[in-house]
């Protein structure tokens, strides 16, 4: 097929190796690429139970057949793994310029093998590899490792590099490129820290083939206007997703105080508006078309984002409405390469622990300087942060405070709360790496709609399949979140066009579904059944006192009943475990 | 009664690119029928998202009160 | 003055006259970089029509944005501007210019003259031959797929 490059850069950090090889092609039918196909290398070449920070873990850096093309939103590269924070397959999606180099050098992926003796630095342009020392490197931020990589390279070179988290292998670490874009959740930072790899350097300045190019263009770009132009997709330039704090406060999902209540009242002190005053221009990733990164300055602080799940966590769920601090928290995270998400519900956790007496970590709601200090901490590991490093799984194990502890499978909790959405408690059960919000994004149909009850068990199993069945399509791809008008025709007609082979709706709809069943089964693997589905006790226990939801709390016969429906849809038994039937069919 | 209505996203093409209007509507007027009156029909609009009554999120066929704000947001999708 | 200096002199002013009225009514793309994201589909369409793969690196077109040292947000413009320098400096009369550039390829010699010459850093030499936008014969495919608007041809 077209539309890949037929090569596989395989580098073994132990032995300084590197080598192609060819795509397995037959794995990339029934993959397509990115999350699917990244996630089918791991299955296959890990060996069950390994230690995710031991040399034996990878890392895969993953394109897709679209990647480097003109399909808009598609220069998305996906980054997987096996995570340090859950202990199941992790694959994330980092936008910036990373994804096209890597194939214009000539590979479809790069698979990252053993460990470096010393921390160093790996250098692709063309077939041109050499690994490079980092100890200049080593200990600095990702913005100065980035900048200094590029005062030495030019503007031409991606860098994908890590902050201080990933060094210490903090399992909150992500990944950085472009400065302000991550591959954020699961630790995939730390998986690189230990290979001792500050950064991959790549440019390419080869080419992408798809089958009658000129026609295949002009396609394209009508597709461009038509769909991913039109104006329920171009929010995101106007304001990208500071405009979901509205919707998430009205919708009675915008969590407050550790997620012990929703909405906030000093929402309009740091929304879309006014964080975008300060706005300095826009950035999309390459293949972009919509733009949506936010680069502002705001008093001394310089950030593209704060994205609404930063927002989110660094403003009412810790007590906290001056935006500065948010964009400032924001901006100290990507530095130190921490996970907004993850590190920020870490603190807010710590401060409920601390307000309620449990346990005095030092940080109360409010407390901003301390957030920020924080997460310095915790990205190095000293003092107070060599704890809270832990996470909130393991720390609740630790000290209590386990039914506040939002985290599933080790992952925290995303900022959409769950009592304003049934679905979404559904949703961070049963996904492939914890509580994430981006494998199926419930409230898009059971908050966000006109006639929909969000507060029943009714009907959620088969609308978290059908959002996760779209979104593992869309990844495999390796398309933004963003072109949320892209359907199962248009994403089969997008094949058609780069591959030359045809694709149907129905052909990629059964490959959301086999994505969706190789995660399952990687995880059952490593022992996870539906035991480890779960939820917070605080969303079974405690009602939500104000907004839309206000005396909502979920019945835990409803979240069972739920992920037994979602089960049931996929075809698994009522432990949550693929048959022997469908495991052969991956 | 008199509401006030704002739209937020794409909807706002209904109002002429503007975002709010007072209208207008009889006493017990339901969300449904009050953004009819003011010319949107939320079943043929394909990205209709949700309404919410002052801030709060409602269904579709909830009532209105005298001096209510209803807004109506278009579809939202991504995170 | 001869009789053929005359006429070499009138022919001269006449077609400066010429180009100077097509370069007034002559359509042109013009970039207002407020309006570019970065996401550089301009150079993948522009490569994707003249050299049949989607190969930036080829493209005679390059606008970009980076972070420098991630503190600011710039710009890198190479885009033509039909300036005519190529044209007006060509050794070797392989440019030829009227409402767009034209590179004969049997004449082009690679010597770059052009490239060096080139304002908007346009121009690449790439396998012997000067790569030059040709505005897509009048309808360039850049400005048909630029998402925001920054790319104009007018």
């Amino acid at each position: 097929m077209l539309g890949y490059q037929n090569n596989i850069l395989r580098i073994n950090l132990t032995k300084k190796e590197a080598k192609t090889e060819p795509l397995r092609m037959d794995w990339a039918e029934k993959y397509i690429g990115s999350k699917g196909l990244s996630i089918k290398y791991l299955y296959e070449e890990l060996k069950p139970g390994i230690d995710p920070l031991s040399p034996e873990n990878k890392l895969i850096f993953m394109t897709g057949p679209l990647t480097g093309t003109s399909v808009p939103c598609s220069g998305k590269l996906a980054i997987a793994g096996k995570s340090p924070a859950t202990g199941t397959i992790c694959d994330c999606s980092i936008g910036g310029h990373s994804a096209l180099k890597i194939k214009y050098a000539g590979y479809d992926a790069v698979i990252l093998e053993g460990k470096l003796d010393k921390p160093g630095y790996l250098f692709i342009e063309n077939d041109k590899i050499t690994f490079e020392d980092a100890a200049e490197l080593w200990g600095k931020g990702s913005h100065e490792a980035e900048a200094m990589l590029i005062d030495k390279y030019g503007h031409d070179y991606s860098v994908i590099s890590i902050g201080p988290a990933g060094e210490t292998l903090c399992t909150m670490a992500c990944i950085n490129s472009d400065y302000y874009r991550q591959a954020g959740r699961g630790g995939m930072g730390a998986v690189m820290g230990s290979k001792n790899l500050k950064a991959v350097v790549v440019n390419g300045t080869g080419g992408v083939k798809i089958p009658n190019i000129k026609e295949a263009v002009k396609r394209i770009a009508e597709i461009e206007k038509e769909d991913t132009l039109q104006e329920d997709n171009t929010f995101v330039y106007d304001g990208g997703t500071t405009a979901f704090l509205e919707a998430c406060q009205d919708g009675g999902i915008l969590p407050k105080l550790n997620f012990s209540d929703t909405t906030d009242e000093d929402w309009t002190k740091y929304n879309g508006e006014v964080l975008l005053e300060s706005l300095e221009g826009k950035r999309g990733c390459g293949s972009c078309g919509l733009g949506c990164g936010n680069f502002l300055k705001m008093g001394d602080v310089v950030c593209e984002g704060p994205e609404y799940e930063s927002i989110s966590v660094a403003g009412p769920n810790a007590g906290n409405s001056d935006p500065v601090a948010i964009v400032k928290a924001n901006q100290v995270a990507d530095d130190m390469g921490l996970d907004t998400i993850s590190a920020g519900d870490t603190i807010i956790w710590a401060m409920e622990m601390t307000e309620k007496g449990i346990h005095d970590f030092g940080v109360r709601f409010g407390e901003m300087d301390k957030y920020i200090e924080y997460l310095k901490l915790i990205a190095r590991k000293e003092g107070i942060g060599a704890e809270l490093a832990l996470g909130v799984k393991k720390l609740s194990e630790k000290y209590g405070g386990t039914d506040f502890a939002m985290q599933v499978k080790g992952l925290e909790y995303p900022q959409y709360e769950p009592r304003g959405s049934w679905g979404m408690s559904l949703a961070y059960a049963v996904s492939d790496r914890g509580a994430c919000h981006m494998r199926a994004y419930a409230p898009n149909e059971e908050v966000f709609a006109a006639s929909i009850p969000p507060y029943t068990p009714e009907g959620k199993g088969e609308m978290v399949f059908n959002l996760a069945q779209w979104n593992a399509v869309k990844f495999s791809l390796c398309i933004c979140d963003f072109w949320g008008t892209l359907n199962m025709e248009l994403m089969a007609e997008l094949m058609t066009l780069a591959t030359g082979k045809e694709w149907t709706a129905a052909d990629m709809a059964e490959v959301g579904t086999r994505v969706i069943n190789i995660a399952r089964a990687f995880n059952q693997r490593e022992g996870f059944t539906a035991k480890d589905d779960t939820a917070p006790k605080r969303l079974f226990n405690e009602a939500l006192k104000n907004g839309p939801g206000a005396g909502q709390k979920i019945p835990e016969e409803a979240f069972e009943d739920m992920k037994q429906q979602y089960y049931k849809v996929l075809g698994w038994d009522e432990n949550g475990m693929l048959p022997e039937s469908l495991l052969a069919t991956l | 009664m008199v509401i006030t209505i704002k739209l937020r996203g794409s909807l706002i093409k209904y109002f002429n690119g503007q975002r709010e209007k007072t209208i207008e509507v009889p006493l017990d007027c339901s969300a449904e029928e009050a953004l009819k009156l003011a010319g949107i029909d939320w079943p043929k609009i394909e990205n209709f998202g949700f309404v919410a009554i002052n801030g709060k999120r409602v269904m579709i066929y909830d009532k209105l009160q005298d001096g209510d704000e209803l807004k109506a947001y278009s579809k939202i999708s991504g995170g | 003055m001869s009789d053929a200096n005359v006429v070499f002199t009138l022919f001269f002013v006449l077609r400066q006259e010429h180009l100077e009225r097509m370069n007034g009514t002559m359509k042109r793309l013009k970039f207002s970089k407020e309006k570019c994201i970065g996401c550089q589909l301009c150079a993948q369409v522009c490569s994707a029509i003249h050299e049949g793969m989607y190969i930036p690196s080829k493209a005679r077109i390059g606008i970009e944005t980076y972070y420098d040292r991630g503190g600011s947000l710039k710009y890198k413009d190479s885009y033509c501007t039909l300036c005519g320098i190529c044209f007006k400096n060509c050794p070797t009369g392989a440019i030829s210019k009227d409402d767009r550039i034209k590179v004969d390829y049997e004449a082009c010699t690679g010597c770059g003259v052009c490239a060096g010459k080139c304002p908007k850093k346009v121009i690449k030499i790439i396998e012997g031959k000067a790569y030059i936008c040709d505005t897509c014969d009048g309808d360039p495919m850049c400005v048909k797929v630029c998402p925001q608007g920054a790319l104009r041809f007018e």
